[in-house]
């Protein structure tokens, strides 16, 4: 049991660089500002609407949150893109990155509290919780640390979590029958793209794919167990599943997308780049040497 | 291992109550959305199921899809498509499929969508009214059949 648990914890604190968590910071606050300037506005709109079809979730009347006005969604989606530039910068990362935090989850709620709920965007909540906890990295520091560890486990927990979990609720809400319904048939004729459209008159694909999809979320936590290999392989499995998604009904669950990043060694991708811009002959750091060696 | 060789470890340990507070929020979280998984609904988020596609869909049936119509000043008596977008209403399509019963109870409640465009759209033609329909379309054994049957669920209009 005592061993058991020592080894739970050392798994959950298993030190990992500074510079992983510095990128992956740098990839999520960049993502917040694309998000709430181009891809989820929804909320913003929701400033335009009147307040009768504000439906407070549990969340909003705990905090007493108002319908949005005009005021606050422009405050809500300036206020984060300015938190979220100035948290690229890497300085005063708690106190800008909680403030991100905030800012980007009120944001989401007053896109969800007028009848309609995104399901694919809580998992990012935690990314914005958790990352600032680390502290000051910067993008070269190349030196192991718990906290960091802690941070990217727990991206990657919640990241995989929403597999699982969606596969849970199709059970709680679809039933067992769930893969042998027309799920997908509805999703395509409600918003397939015109080269999703030979999925309809080939049925069995839709079908064959929902089976295909419940297994791999119902096996989903199974990447933690893996050897690194093929625990990429199955990340870029699941970003072509993703690719296919998006290909067929224009869905695509971005900010989950950016959390599942948090399974690569991103800061050797990021010195790569940095070493690949270098000009020839100019003399390199030697953390870059060793890096672009591995 | 992937990782460079030459890395120093070592650095960067955590205390014990660093650690003790960093492993009940975890704990929490997975109480939280486990909880939510299990018996919480939408208005739980960020702890709400995710149900996205969840629902089964019966192999034979109809796929409803909700739109709105509107008319114009400018051609009176005539229903014209509009797109259901937040862009055009300040709501989307699935917002107003969920409270169609309050819609139909209070069919004044369109007109805020009226207004709503207006405010958006100022250069667009003023809606003077506006009705939700709705569309079957046909399922039979997870093929479209082409049959689509339109229903109108609420009306309104400015006077």
């Amino acid at each position: 049991m005592g061993g058991a648990v020592n080894r739970l914890a050392a798994w959950l604190f298993a030190p990992m660089p500074l510079a992983r968590v510095a990128v992956l910071r740098l990839l999520v606050f960049a993502f917040v500002v694309v998000d709430v300037l181009l891809l989820h506005t929804s909320g913003w709109y929701h400033g335009y609407a009147d307040p009768v079809w504000y439906e407070p979730l549990v969340m909003g009347r705990v905090l007493h949150l108002p319908a949005a006005t005009v005021l606050l969604v422009e405050t809500l989606k300036w206020g984060c893109v300015a938190a979220a530039v100035a948290a690229m910068t890497g300085r005063a990362p708690r106190l800008l990155g909680w403030a991100v935090a905030v800012g980007w989850t009120w944001y989401q709620y007053v896109a969800f509290s007028y009848g309609k709920v995104d399901h694919d965007r809580a998992d990012f909540v935690v990314a914005l919780v958790l990352l600032p906890t680390v502290g000051l990295a910067h993008l070269s520091d190349q030196r192991r640390s718990e906290a960091a560890g802690f941070a990217l486990r727990a991206v990657q927990l919640a990241a995989v979590a929403t597999y699982f979990l969606s596969a849970w609720a199709k059970v709680r809400f679809g039933g067992w029958e769930w893969v042998n319904s027309a799920t997908m048939v509805r999703a395509v004729v409600r918003r397939g793209t015109p080269w999703a459209q030979w999925l309809l008159e080939v049925p069995w694909t839709l079908h064959w794919f929902q089976w295909v999809l419940f297994t791999a979320e119902l096996t989903s936590p199974v990447i933690f167990l893996l050897s690194e290999r093929w625990r990429r392989r199955v990340v870029a499995g699941w970003f072509v599943f993703h690719a296919m998604t998006y290909a067929a009904i224009t869905i695509a669950f971005w900010p989950h997308l950016v959390m599942m990043l948090a399974f690569l060694p991103l800061e050797q991708y990021a010195a790569r780049l940095r070493a690949r811009r270098e000009p020839l002959g100019s003399p390199r750091p030697r953390v870059f040497e060793r890096l672009t060696r591995s | 291992m992937a990782y460079p060789v030459g890395v120093e470890t070592g650095a960067g340990q955590l205390g014990a109550a660093a650690k003790a507070w960093r492993v009940a929020v975890v704990l929490g979280l997975t109480v939280l959305f486990c909880a939510g998984s299990l018996v919480g609904q939408d208005d739980w988020w960020p702890f709400s199921p995710w149900r996205m596609f969840s629902t089964s869909q019966a192999s034979t049936g109809s796929v409803i899809s909700t739109g709105i119509e509107v008319q114009t000043a400018g051609d009176p008596g005539r229903w014209v498509p509009a797109p259901l977008t937040p862009e055009n209403t300040g709501l989307n399509r699935a917002e107003i499929e969920g409270r169609i019963p309050q819609i139909a109870a209070d069919p004044e409640r369109l007109g805020t969508l009226a207004r709503s465009h207006a405010r958006l759209r100022p250069e667009a033609p003023a809606w003077t009214a506006l009705r939700v329909v709705r569309r079957q379309i046909v399922v039979v054994d997870r093929r479209p059949t082409g049959e689509v049957r339109t229903q109108v669920l609420a009306e309104w209009g400015a006077r």
